[in-house]
């Protein structure tokens, strides 16, 4: 176990360390350099080439890299082109946001997806059938679309919610709950229904097991059979699905971002590509990898944790 | 947002009773062509349909669009749904019907990138990985890891960053990181067609690995390819259109659904109306891909569930109701006795268990204390009668007539719920395969402790020291030990042992043993009918033994029924079965079986029974192995009954029992050997099995060689 920890680890430390050095070439293959960028249209020549002198952009790039990876390591990811503040300092304030979003995203797809997933499998018939085809419509449904309408129902027509808006949680945590509501939900969707299909398919395998039979054989109650012993056997698949689902609706707030005018690292995305902030992309890239790698290796090792043979080896 | 089209669960077909008939049967429905299974579901149909639709009309936009995609109508601006503009205007006062079809194409085909790059990369990774070895594998499924782990959407906007909004070089790029995910989904299966024996046999004529990868791998990869392709279509259409949403479409004033749905959300405080049509179109676009997909994707047949659904064991309540009406069970049965009476077993298509039959009129009586065997080949319904007797059919398979008569009650018409009280109280089940038997997830410890306080209403401790008791009962000599392992971490012969001590924590008067012995070592099997042998002597209980080993019968049955296709063929005393059997059936099943031929008259050859047990949709109603019978004539042309064989109690359904008893004729080994083919080729002369002839033939080419 401690063997298989390490390789874990270290896997991770490498993906971290690709995505650095893809960070840096894309950065690199921006159009504009540094000083164009930072001193924006009109700016004179001489000007721009003593910023991007300062800025070390006439350096050889492998020199670049380490200055920037070395200052990196230290949780210092430079200065933005666009307003000059420290780019750190804005991601720090902005992971609390997106983590929110990403982390309550998750967990109302996991509780809502294993629920409807196993009512499909255990009820079977009818039940089945609609749950299926409703997960159905809401994977072929786009996430952005789901959530403008749950902002003209429930934040427009009824103003049960917030329609836009991000409240931190030190400031209120009833107006920071009301405010995720509605992101959440509308990230939620399209992952519920994902969980809820692996839910079924695992849920399901696991009673195609022959010792289900012997656990009928021996009078086991049907509660029984289903929540602990086919439930349990399910959960490997289970939470690797729910893994896959926070890698992506941590990259689906983006738009959920977008959506609802959330300052989280998703609109920090959108903003530092779209106004070629190189500084800001590479830190919130970096940024973003190692919270989805970090989360991934602890639920990776959670299902590991979770069955047997390989928690004994 | 970048969805991982890893291990995709589709949507499973319901566990189907095919799963439970022999493999043959279901070997036809697997091999249906895929286009057939396309055509199958209703979904999938409008999903071809629409897409086709959308294509036909997306390509020829401009000869029928009633505006140009720039034309803006200032008098009709966010308008609804209105005759001269169908499905409405945005905010400039363009027509939303033209805009939607004419950047149709465009989607869909740069979607198209994005499949073939990730379904092109994806399978040749697979497929390299498969053929390359260990370490080429390692290395790949490494960097694919990596590449699932990373957070896709920031990724590709970072591109963007770099490349600017070049729509088909990043819906390649998004192919590239999504195509990890499809070498994930077609490894497993480019490994298992890489080590098929026909693979096996072409890379010993030479054939090359990029020969064998393409003739071989690649074709059995087809229907996942196709599969995969249809679902990660969908997945570009709605990337695609996220990233148009946020800003990163094609350049304005060009349209594109996500742009057009951007532009809608800013409206949708004054016209709500805009969020509809190109919703619905992208929605229905996507569906009509995951719906071909999950079409062809469908498992022919899943393997039947052990616990049925709820609407299944609800259907089969119904079932129960009405045997139990037929057929009110007599209060004067003996006690611990079994007595089954024509008890029939089929499967549910249509209503439950009308569809084909897997038992007919099966009978049999067991004493108490006395051990039946139920003999047979594979096939040939002994599974399907002695987990009958537990309520244990397996999902899609019910009794539909006779009854189980146990201490005066019909088992057969009982309800799941009086069935609890029964099960391992009362009749309890032993397995062929012990490991799958017991639940991977827990202790041993754990399944017999908590089987023993439910069963006889124990505590905790008194349930451990019984646990303890138990598994010295069956021979373990370090029980402690053991009560702490998971199963993976003992051996077969040992979980053999837990699982008739779990069997036995209920203290059964009657022990149904399904093979218990097939899937162990010989030498473990032997113990293990020493260890039954004993307990019966022990507990005084009865036991149903299904076997296909006639030493098995030999050595522990008092009784025996011998079943085929379905029926019992031949019943009565073990000793006067094995020593005068009756049936031709059991004569070809002695003359087949190396250990019930003594040494002393151990023939040359041991007798073959040509050709195989009928499916049970093919069984006739005339005898049923009249058509693999050396001893058939026109007299077996008809039903036939059970009826009394003349020794002791027993009975045989053979109409020509009598005749062959008097001519003492033997079953005989018809298979010509090998260096007699040879001249029977050459003669002209039709070779006894068609299995054999090939290998004659190669003989003879070899030996000429030789010559």
């Amino acid at each position: 176990m401690a063997l298989f920890i390490t390789k874990r680890l270290l896997m991770a430390l490498a993906t971290v360390l690709v995505v650095a050095v893809l960070a840096f070439l894309l950065v690199h293959a921006m159009p504009g350099s540094p000083g164009a960028v930072s001193l924006g249209a009109g700016a004179s020549q001489e000007a721009i080439a003593e910023v991007n002198q300062r800025l070390g952009w006439n350096d050889p790039l492998l020199a670049q890299f380490f200055t920037w990876l070395g200052a990196a390591v230290q949780g210092d990811f430079g200065i933005s082109l666009i307003d000059g503040r420290s780019v750190s300092a804005d991601l720090a304030s902005r992971l609390p946001v997106t983590a929110s979003l990403a982390a309550g995203a998750t967990l109302l797809s996991a509780v809502l997806g294993i629920g409807l997933g196993v009512t499909a499998a255990v009820r079977g018939g009818m039940a089945d059938r609609v749950i299926g085809g409703v997960c159905g419509m809401a994977v072929a449904l786009p996430a952005f679309w789901i959530g403008i309408i749950f902002v003209y129902l429930l934040a427009v027509q009824s103003s049960v919610f917030p329609a836009t808006g991000y409240v931190p949680f030190e400031a209120s945590p009833q107006d920071w709950a009301l405010s995720l509501a509605l992101p959440v939900i509308t990230l939620a969707v399209g992952g519920a229904a994902f969980i809820a299909r692996q839910t079924r398919a695992s849920m399901l395998e696991a009673l195609q097991q022959e010792h289900i039979r012997t656990l009928r054989a021996t009078a086991t109650p049907t509660w029984k059979i289903l929540y602990v012993h086919a439930l349990r056997y399910a959960s490997l698949p289970i939470v690797a699905g729910i893994a896959l689902q926070f890698i992506q609706l941590f990259g689906g707030s983006v738009i959920a971002e977008q959506l609802f005018a959330m300052p989280g690292l998703g609109q920090a995305v959108q903003n530092s590509v779209s106004t070629h902030d190189a500084p800001s992309v590479q830190g919130v890239v970096v940024i973003a990898t190692v919270v989805v790698v970090a989360v991934n290796l602890v639920l990776e090792l959670a299902t590991k944790f979770l069955d047997p043979k390989l928690r004994a080896s | 947002m970048i969805p991982n089209v890893a291990p995709a669960p589709a949507d499973s077909a319901e566990p189907t009773a095919a799963a439970v008939l022999p493999k043959a049967l279901r070997q036809s429905a697997v091999k249906k062509f895929s286009g057939s299974k396309l055509f199958a579901s209703p979904a999938s149909v409008a999903g071809v349909i629409w897409l086709a639709v959308l294509v036909a009309a997306s390509l020829t936009a401009p000869l029928w669009l009633p505006y140009k995609t720039e034309d803006q109508d200032f008098t009709a601006v966010l308008s609804g749904p209105t005759a001269a503009h169908w499905l409405g205007t945005d905010e400039l006062g363009r027509d939303i019907l033209s805009r939607i079809f004419a950047s149709a194409a465009g989607t869909l085909g740069t979607s198209m990138i994005t499949v073939m790059v990730a379904v092109g990369l994806g399978t040749t990774l697979a497929m390299l990985a498969a053929a390359a070895g260990d370490r080429v594998e390692t290395v790949i499924s490494r960097v694919t890891e990596v590449m699932m782990s990373l957070p896709g959407t920031v990724i590709i906007l970072a591109v963007i960053g770099a490349v600017g909004t070049n729509i088909p070089l990043i819906m390649a790029i998004l192919g590239v990181l999504i195509s990890a995910g499809m070498y994930r989904v077609m490894l497993g299966q480019a490994k298992s067609l890489q080590s098929q024996l026909y693979v096996d046999a072409a890379k010993v004529d030479g054939v090359s690995t990029l020969g064998i990868s393409l003739r071989h791998v690649l074709p059995g990869l087809a229907n996942t390819i196709v599969v995969q392709s249809a679902l990660i279509f969908a997945v570009g259409m709605l990337i695609q259109a996220g990233l148009a949403f946020i800003g990163f479409g094609p350049p304005i004033p060009e349209p594109s659904w996500g742009g057009m749905i951007q532009g809608a959300s800013q409206n949708v405080y004054n016209a709500p109306w805009l969020m509809v049509p190109t919703g619905a179109v992208l929605a229905l676009t996507v569906l009509s891909a995951n719906a071909i997909g999950n079409a062809l994707g469908k498992a022919p047949n899943a393997t039947a569930s052990h616990l049925p659904s709820a609407a299944a064991r609800r259907r089969r309540a119904k079932a129960v109701a009405a045997i139990a009406a037929a057929a009110p069970a007599p209060n004067d049965s003996a006690k611990n006795t079994l007595s089954v009476c024509n008890l029939s077993v089929g499967v549910d298509s249509d209503g439950a268990g009308h569809g084909v039959r897997l038992v007919t009129d099966v009978s049999f009586d067991v004493e108490p204390g006395t051990v039946l065997g139920l003999v047979g080949e594979s096939g040939c319904g002994k599974t399907m009668t002695a987990l009958s007797l537990l309520g244990l059919l397996p999902s899609g398979v019910s009794v539909t007539g006779g009854q189980i008569l146990w201490n005066g009650r019909n088992l057969a018409a009982a309800t799941d719920k009086d069935m609890e009280g029964v099960r391992g109280r009362e009749v309890a089940l032993i397995s062929q395969e012990p490991m799958r038997a017991l639940d991977p997830m827990f202790t041993v410890g754990y399944q017999l402790t908590a089987a023993i306080r439910r069963l006889r209403g124990m505590g905790r401790a008194e349930a451990k020291a019984e646990a303890l008791g138990l598994l010295e009962k069956v021979g373990i000599v370090d029980a402690a030990r053991i009560l702490k392992t998971y199963p993976h971490q003992i051996s077969g012969g040992m979980a053999q042992r837990v699982a008739i001590a779990l069997a036995l924590s209920g203290r059964p008067r009657l022990l149904v043993a399904d093979e218990p012995t097939t899937a162990l070592d010989v030498t473990v099997q032997a113990e293990i009918l020493s260890l039954l042998r004993g307990l019966v002597k022990d507990t005084g209980m009865s036991v149903v033994m299904v076997t296909h080993d006639l030493g098995v019968v030999a050595d522990l049955c008092d009784q025996v029924a011998v079943m085929y296709a379905g029926e019992v063929v031949e019943n009565g005393r073990t000793d006067s079965i094995l020593d005068n059997p009756r049936h031709p059936y059991t004569l070809a099943l002695l003359a087949a079986d190396p250990h019930a031929n003594h040494a002393a008259d151990m023939p040359e050859r041991l007798a073959t029974i040509s050709g195989q047990v009928p499916q049970p949709k093919d069984w006739p109603s005339t005898c049923r192995f009249a058509a693999r019978c050396q001893f058939a004539g026109s007299a077996c042309m008809v039903p036939v009954p059970l009826l009394p064989s003349g020794t002791g109690d027993g009975l045989v359904r053979c109409v020509k029992a009598d005749e062959l008893a008097v001519e003492g004729l033997d079953w005989v080994a018809t298979d010509v050997p090998s260096h007699h083919v040879l001249n029977l080729v050459e003669a002209g002369t039709a070779p006894a099995g068609p299995a054999k002839a090939p290998a004659g033939l190669e003989r003879r080419t070899v030996e000429k060689d030789h010559a």
